[in-house]
């Protein structure tokens, strides 16, 4: 269903939300960054930057409690966190680049193991993407099989029309609900052009001929000189919208304490480091080719999909100057 | 008013670099030669480990060169070539670290061969590479150098660095409005900048004095600081930090520009070395020490601080 909806309704609808006591997350100016957080008022909503840090933390956050326990003498008692408790939330202005990485952790995060931590938000959550009309050169979606307006993972997707306002349009059960709740703030379409979309630099990637030669090249010399540089931080991983490695940890002394879910990373010289001491992945190129791997390999063959999204990113925040895109296309040259 | 820094001198230092690895590549003196090489997005720079004369030509030196590469020769970064003599492009603040590590018996001078550049100022970050170096854009760490030649170098590039125009001194200015604060008010400040901590480490990471093969904050058997990156963990951790790098950190801030949550983390290390000058007279040079200002004692230190 299509609908369109003028600036100031737009923000009025925000507003009614947040005062029906509904939690709505968007971008907004946090310090000197613009961070997914909860707006207090639509005022807050900031359309024109892309978030430091991607949508997954609605879902998957930086750390999360998972159960408490308490221990007297032989007794323990262990409570467990009900993740009936998180609220229903709306994300406003979700760029196309985060919103399609949500799909693919749900594959995840429901395969095997039900994780009903993420499952729970999930569930609870309406997505409002934000189609793209400008792109720096770290953006690379359309190389990634994406585009600037794709709808994949947004219940609702909002591209901004020529003289304001936005064309919106529903994706899902979720957007049609939230269409008829809403409907006196939105209109049919009158035919008004919607504005020119962003255009990233970097050409398709040929992401089947990528994983052709990651399928033979789990050796290769190429590793070395491409991870040489990498210096085992997470910074790549913590701002990466399908990233979704964790750890778990007790924390708190031996009578009382938690149990905690917290990001982890491949780029880490912990990351699968055994028990015994021993670990597979004992240098940082062994771990770069995991990230790779993982991203352009493992998962499609697990999941049929690709590990990423070309938001850029892990380019921009990379401390020595590690381009995943540029990393693609040498492969594909190969 | 944006005053746009001088740096056509980078041209002709880029031709240097190139002649020189070219040539001590070829007659053996170096087994390989760290430097920067040009990123996909213009503007952008990475760094790069070339083993061959015929790949000097990637070498180049500009406003995007931010790295401390000096990172790069210490044992926590096990998969780079360190076999025979190396050869490693240094700006002055770069080369204040690799003296820090020479003087902690890190590094041997006579396994190194140094390129210093003259120069003339960095961008602070990267996030728009493409922008000119100026006033505004120049990192923060450039408008307080005085050590824009490198001494005691192997090559320098014939090149004499324009000075700097008069730039604010920005950490100076902070560190004087922080001081001027009540604790409490000092505490509120620095508990907000921890709290946007993710633990990605990518301070400790880059930093050349965080070689620590085991990182106290990485201990699981048993655990000696909290992982999660919440108030508590994150506040230990940026407090070892800093404790740790008193009396050793050069001042490169690298810390501080990899910071994907933008906590100026090098506000704390210029507060300490504020404070070792004014305390012991001490702070990062070009001369190795082999001690540094914390690990020595004297009869006729100050110890008016034991009551």
């Amino acid at each position: 269903m299509q609908k369109q909806i003028t600036e100031a309704n737009l923000r009025l609808l925000i507003d009614s939300l947040l005062l029906k006591g509904q939690r709505v997350v968007g971008p907004r100016q946090s310090g000197t960054m613009v961070l997914y957080e909860p707006l207090a008022s639509a005022s807050d909503l900031v359309t024109d930057e892309l978030p430091r840090r991607s949508i997954k933390e609605a879902f998957f956050p930086v750390c999360e409690d998972l159960l408490e326990y308490r221990k007297e003498g032989q007794q323990i008692e262990l409570k467990d966190i009900d993740p009936a408790r998180f609220p229903e939330t709306v994300l406003f202005g979700v760029r196309p680049c985060d919103a399609a990485a949500v799909p693919v952790l749900d594959a995840v995060f429901s395969w095997d193991y039900k994780d009903q931590f993420f499952l729970a938000r999930r569930a609870k959550t309406t997505i409002i993407g934000l189609a793209c009309t400008t792109a720096d050169d770290a953006c690379f979606c359309t190389a990634v099989g994406l585009s600037p307006n794709d709808p994949k993972g947004s219940d609702l997707l909002l591209t901004p029309m020529v003289g304001g306002g936005f064309l919106v349009e529903s994706q899902s059960e979720k957007g049609e609900v939230f269409f008829s709740t809403w409907q006196d703030r939105f209109s049919e379409p009158d035919g008004t052009q919607t504005q020119a979309l962003a255009t990233p630099a970097l050409q398709p990637l040929d992401l089947k001929k990528i994983k052709a030669w990651l399928d033979d090249h789990f050796e290769d010399r190429a590793w070395d000189s491409i991870a040489v540089r990498c210096v085992g931080c997470g910074a790549c991983a913590f701002v990466c919208p399908a990233c979704h490695c964790f750890d778990i940890v007790d924390e708190g002394s031996e009578k009382a304490g938690k149990r905690r879910k917290f990001w982890d990373a491949c780029g880490f010289s912990k990351f699968t480091n055994h028990a015994s001491g021993h670990n597979p992945r004992d240098l940082q190129p062994k771990r770069y080719r995991n990230r790779i791997m993982h991203k352009f390999k493992y998962y499609d063959d697990k999941f049929g999909q690709t590990l990423c999204t070309g938001c850029g990113r892990c380019i921009r925040v990379c401390p020595v100057g590690i381009d995943i895109a540029g990393v693609l296309e040498e492969i594909e040259k190969k | 008013m944006i005053q746009t820094i001088d740096i056509s001198s980078y041209s002709a230092i880029t031709d240097a670099i190139r002649s020189e690895a070219r040539r001590i590549l070829s007659d053996s003196t170096v087994s390989a030669v760290i430097g920067y090489t040009a990123g996909r997005r213009v503007g952008t720079t990475q760094p790069i480990v070339i083993t061959t004369a015929d790949e000097a030509d990637k070498l180049l030196f500009s406003a995007g060169c931010l790295n401390d590469l000096v990172v790069y020769l210490t044992k926590a970064k096990k998969d780079v070539p360190k076999s025979g003599r190396i050869g490693i492009v240094v700006k002055g603040c770069d080369l204040k670290a690799l003296v820090g590590l020479l003087g902690e018996s890190q590094l041997k001078r006579e396994n190194l061969y140094l390129i210093g550049i003259p120069c003339s100022g960095v961008l602070g970050s990267l996030l728009k590479p493409s922008a000119e170096l100026t006033s505004e854009t120049i990192a923060s760490k450039c408008c307080e150098c005085t050590d824009q030649l490198p001494l005691g170098c192997d090559f320098i590039p014939a090149v004499t660095p324009a000075p700097l125009p008069d730039l604010e001194k920005r950490y100076a200015t902070e560190i004087a409005r922080l001081e001027a604060m009540t604790p409490s008010e000092r505490w509120e400040f620095w508990k907000e900048q921890f709290s946007k901590c993710i633990k990605c480490y990518a301070c400790r990471q880059v930093c050349p004095f965080c070689f620590c093969e085991q990182c106290l904050c990485d201990r699981n058997r048993p655990q000696m600081v909290e992982q999660t990156p919440r108030p508590s963990g994150n506040t230990a951790w940026h407090l070892v930090r800093a404790m740790h790098l008193a009396g050793r950190c050069a001042g490169c801030g690298e810390c501080e520009r990899v910071c994907p949550m933008d906590i100026p983390l090098n506000l704390l290390n210029r507060k300490m070395a504020k404070e070792l000058k004014e305390l012991f007279n001490s702070e990062a040079g070009f001369e190795v020490r082999d001690t540094g200002p914390l690990t020595s004692y004297r009869e006729d230190d100050d110890q008016s601080f034991i009551r």
